[in-house]
């Protein structure tokens, strides 16, 4: 009995060290494997991304099983973390020999600090020299992706945030989908006096939905050369009497969101204020559509943030970013990553699959059809299209250090504890602290 | 002889004193290192600078936020959970109770035994301002005027994150005190019904005096708690509405990890440390002397 | 005599105390029933009755979270619990005989060392432990858990097992010693057998400590695949915030193992926690 008891303790023992050395030694198992695949006709290609979830990590694996099918010499290694915890690891080791050969990437400055590593490849001639595979490459995603007239990625999906309204609500009150602050406020006091007690509904909780709001106004708002040098922590002040006003109005928005706001979640307002009818109207990410097949029964349609008057913002920008996949310098088979990503980015591969199954937009023009996807998907490929430009999400934009603070700060406006200049005041003082860094 | 079997025998503590030599003193040195330079998660070089840390230490108003919400954990801390806890205690040992004495004790010990994220989703689905249990018992039996968004409001919001403490810890608490009367002769009770005490006065003359080692001990651990909590409100709050909830523990977590300062995010763990460790002193004693005792 | 007879008596303070009581009891308990409850429930049936029982027993709730990642949680959870509770057990019984048997002021030096641990919250070595992991090339690895779990409760594990072993008669050990007995005989023959008590209760404190630890399990571990219960927790129910059936059942299955724990070794439990008087 006794006897027993240490036999289990000690196969759990063996079994967590057996694990652990799994964990820690898919890499050097990999490298073996390039080696002889050099020599054999096995090769190995190292895929690094951020969806360790369901559905999108189910769709990777199956997309992947089915490569290899198609293509036996080729093996692909699949490794993913989430969001965050991709963030730091792929910065950890993008600068080192360990950097994978293919790697998930969001455009802008997190895209720039990769190649700023030197071991981002230049792609550029894979879509000069395969015109009839780039041309179906949506435009507006390989803008992000271009430094210096380089397109340094491929890719794979796009998203924007727009106001997402509830069409009977609008059509029984007589409203039109608001162009400008005034009527955007004009439409929310109608909806009020109606007896809607939230006119929009929104999740406080989350600082990244408040960051998304910022985001958006920052830009609408702020002279855009200001902004950019704003957003760059070496010369960052945030002084600007356009930012104040940004918090007025977010203040004056919040005033429309009702009292359990700053308590629920982005997601728990989705699902009991907008799916419900309770709230008319929500700022959504286009990638919400497809989690919102089995909650929303009625028509929604949608319109992009209003303009403020005074803005000096492009008003037609919409916010959203592409994201896609970076291959490694160093890799040792670059025609195939290439190969495989190309196959991965067309109607073949994962382009239908991404947006019906992992419910993000895919970035390959003409994939989604009417029997493939939803309507509303469809329609929000068409705004993608015609907005202006894309402007990056707060989070992307700007430093940690001062997009905390920015979204801590707009909290506090929203519950009252502070007033506006006070929190750019905080946020003054970090975007110091930051610039005596660099 | 008795040199060789020395030397046997610190080859078996050596192990241990290597394990906690590499996890638990190295890192805090390393701490009071890390607190005079600057460096993010991923850089491979830190740079010296100085005082800087503490210079920002001594002027950032989420410090003082923080050091008043943990100061006010540890003083709801302190009365509920010791000052009630040891009430609790002492009527459940009272012969009265001595039936259901153990149905109560097992059943107040209970939360003790969920771990944190359980207890703290369990009461977001209490605090929920929709279909919160909370509110919806108020409205239940009338008090629609009470009901509230309990999370939300910076006014409110740190009580209600400290509730959770009390409603998991309490139990706990209680337990060491009853273990601590159970050590209580019985004749110094019956001496004192004798010459007619009611069983207030039993309490404060027997009880108390009796307990007042438990007493420091609890107190010790519930300061301390108090003053490195982290997850209740990393998981209840994000430290908001604003940073209202904030607390060091979890200011210095969003400083290292989210904003990716690591030598302030060290200088914080060094006040942390301070504080904790001037407290835990007096708790290292007080269990050395017990001990002496046993 | 008049006063023995008192002393049971039931007036209205003792009524009043026991309504108390058992309003506290309904504090602590309807809450836990009330996961129970619920997680037979789908999504309406909780939002829209929120205090009824189930209309239909939804057991399948438990069958989807484990197969939506509770399975993989716990499974980590049990392999770091198991890695932490051998490896805190032989090396505190180790370092506690040798204390024991050290017949120099050295063995005094070297207990304090350990004991001094206890003065270490462990949120103080939060940012160089990481670093440190980092550096050693085990981050994101069990051993980024188990070792400084480890580490962290030598301390307590230490102090308990020695205050036992001195108890432990000496006449056993010289007779042995007399026999030929090695060292470590003596350690494996007599002490280990003899301690089984405080041993029980050591792997009872170790096993809830790190079964519920979260503050290490959040920064140590990125891959999902290697999250411990109480992190996994979180991941799953923000992966999964509307289907809150399925979120309280795996909230139930994190609860289960140390609350039979509890009832099966509630004596060593509470001795555990009461003798180290340190909350895990």
């Amino acid at each position: 009995m006794k006897l027993k008891k240490y036999n289990v303790l000690a196969a759990a023992v063996l079994a967590a060290f057996a694990l652990t050395a799994c964990g820690g030694g898919s890499e050097t198992a990999s490298n073996e494997g390039a080696g002889s695949g050099a020599g054999g006709d096995q090769i190995e290609i190292d895929f690094f991304h951020r969806w360790p979830n369901d559905p999108k990590n189910a769709m990777f694996k199956e997309l992947i099983a089915r490569y290899e099918e198609e293509n036996p010499n080729v093996k692909i290694n699949m490794d993913c973390i989430l969001n965050d915890q991709y963030k730091e690891k792929i910065r950890m080791i993008v600068s080192t020999d360990e950097v994978p050969d293919i790697f998930s990437s969001w455009s802008g400055t997190f895209a720039q600090e990769m190649i700023d590593s030197g071991n981002v490849m230049d792609l550029t001639s894979v879509f000069e020299e395969d015109p009839e595979w780039s041309d179906t490459i949506a435009e507006v995603s390989k803008g992000p992706f271009t430094f210096d007239g380089k397109l340094m990625a491929i890719p794979w999906s796009q998203d924007g945030k727009a106001f997402f309204y509830n069409k009977r609500i609008f059509e029984e009150n007589n409203l039109e989908v608001p162009t400008t602050w005034e009527e955007f406020i004009d439409v929310l006091d109608k909806l009020k006096a109606a007896g809607y007690e939230t006119p929009i509904a929104e999740g406080l909780k989350d600082q990244w939905a408040i960051l998304h709001y910022l985001g958006t106004m920052n830009q609408r708002m702020v002279d855009p050369e200001v902004l950019a040098a704003d957003y760059d922590p070496a010369t960052g002040e945030f002084t600007d009497p356009a930012y104040v006003d940004v918090l007025e109005k977010w203040q004056q928005l919040t005033s429309y969101m009702g009292e359990v706001a700053v308590a629920i979640d982005h997601e728990t307002a989705r699902n009991t204020l907008f799916a419900t009818e309770e709230a008319p109207i929500m700022y959504l990410q286009f990638a919400e559509i497809s989690l919102m097949t089995d909650t929303v029964n009625f028509d929604y349609g949608y319109f992009n943030f209003p303009a403020f008057e005074e803005g000096k913002g492009d008003p037609n920008a919409l916010t959203g970013a592409p994201e896609g996949f970076m291959i490694s310098n160093k890799a040792e088979h670059p025609e195939e990553c290439i190969k495989f990503l190309k196959w991965l980015v067309s109607p073949e591969g994962g382009a239908v699959q991404l947006t019906v199954e992992g419910g993000d937009l895919t970035c390959v023009n003409g994939a989604l059809t009417e029997e493939n996807a939803l309507p509303a998907q469809i329609e929000a490929l068409e705004t993608i299209d015609a907005a202006s430009q894309m402007a990056p999400w707060f989070d992307n934009a700007c430093d940690a250090s001062i997009y905390t603070v920015f979204g801590q700060g707009a909290s506090a406006v929203a519950t009252g504890d502070m007033t506006p200049e006070d929190a750019m005041a905080d946020v003054q003082a970090a975007a110091a602290d930051l610039r005596t860094k660099q | 002889m008795t040199q060789k079997r020395n030397r046997t025998a610190f080859f078996y503590i050596l192990p241990c004193l290597i394990v906690l030599g590499l996890f638990v003193y190295y890192p805090l040195i390393m701490n009071l290192v890390y607190s005079f330079q600057s460096f993010g998660m991923s850089d491979t070089t830190r740079e010296f600078v100085g005082l800087a840390n503490f210079k920002k230490l001594f002027s950032d108003e989420i410090i003082l936020t923080s050091l008043k919400n943990n100061v006010l954990y540890a003083v709801i801390s302190v009365i509920i959970q010791v000052g009630f806890g040891l009430v609790l205690a002492a009527v459940l040992e009272d012969r009265v109770f001595q039936k259901f004495s153990p149905f109560f004790r097992t059943t107040y010990f209970i939360p003790t035994l969920l771990s944190m994220t359980v207890v703290c989703l369990l009461f977001e689905f209490i605090y929920n301002p929709q279909m919160g249990l909370l509110n919806s018992f108020l409205e239940l039996i009338g008090l629609d005027g009470l009901t509230n968004v309990w999370l939300g409001k910076s006014s409110i919001a740190m009580y209600a994150v400290i509730a959770v403490s009390q409603w998991q810890s309490t139990g706990y608490v209680t337990m060491l005190f009853i273990v601590a009367i159970q050590k209580i002769p019985r004749d110094l009770y019956e001496a004192a019904e004798m010459d007619g005490a009611g069983k207030i006065r039993q309490f404060f003359c027997i009880t108390v005096p009796q307990v007042k080692q438990m007493f420091f001990v609890t107190m010790v651990i519930t300061v301390v708690g108090a003053f490195t909590v982290f997850n209740e409100p990393y998981i209840l709050t994000g430290g908001g509405p604003g940073t209202s909830t904030m607390t060091l523990a979890l200011h210095m977590y969003q400083t290292g990890v989210v904003k990716n300062d690591m030598g302030y995010a060290s200088t914080i763990a060094l006040l942390i440390f301070v504080i904790t460790a001037v407290l835990s002193s007096i708790q290292f004693l007080t269990i050395g002397g017990k001990e002496e005792e046993a | 005599m008049k006063d023995f007879s008192a002393r049971k008596r039931i007036g209205i303070g003792e009524v009043i105390w026991m309504i108390l009581l058992v309003v506290l009891a309904v504090l602590i308990i309807y809450p836990m029933f009330w996961i129970v409850m619920s997680s037979f429930k789908d999504y309406n049936g909780i939002f829209q009755d929120v205090w009824g029982l189930p209309e239909t027993w939804l057991f399948e709730n438990y069958v989807t979270a484990w197969d939506r990642g509770i399975s993989s949680y716990f499974i980590n959870s049990v392999i770091v619990s198991a890695g932490t509770i051998l490896g805190v057990v032989l090396l505190t019984t180790f370092a506690a005989f040798g204390i024991c048997q050290m017949k120099s002021r050295l063995a005094d030096f070297c207990f304090l060392a350990i004991l001094g641990g206890l003065l270490l919250s462990p949120q103080v070595c939060l940012m160089p432990l990481y670093m440190l992991l980092k550096n050693l090339g085990i981050k994101d690895t069990y051993l980024a858990l188990i070792l400084p779990y480890i580490a962290f409760r030598i301390p307590v594990s230490v102090m308990l097992i020695r205050s036992f072993f001195i108890g432990i008669p000496k006449d056993l050990e010289e007779s042995a010693i007399i026999d030929g007995a090695s060292f470590f005989e003596i350690y494996r023959k007599i002490y280990l057998p003899l301690s089984k008590p405080i041993i029980s209760t050591v792997i009872i404190m170790t096993a809830y400590y790190s079964w519920n630890e979260f503050v290490f399990a959040t920064m140590f571990i990125d891959s999902s695949e290697r999250q411990t219960i109480p992190v996994g927790l979180m991941v799953f129910s923000d992966g999964l915030m509307t289907n809150w059936g399925v979120v309280m059942a795996g909230m139930v299955i994190a609860c289960l193992p140390i609350c039979v724990l509890f009832i099966l070794m509630q004596k060593s439990f509470i001795r555990g926690i009461t003798a180290g008087s340190v909350k895990g």
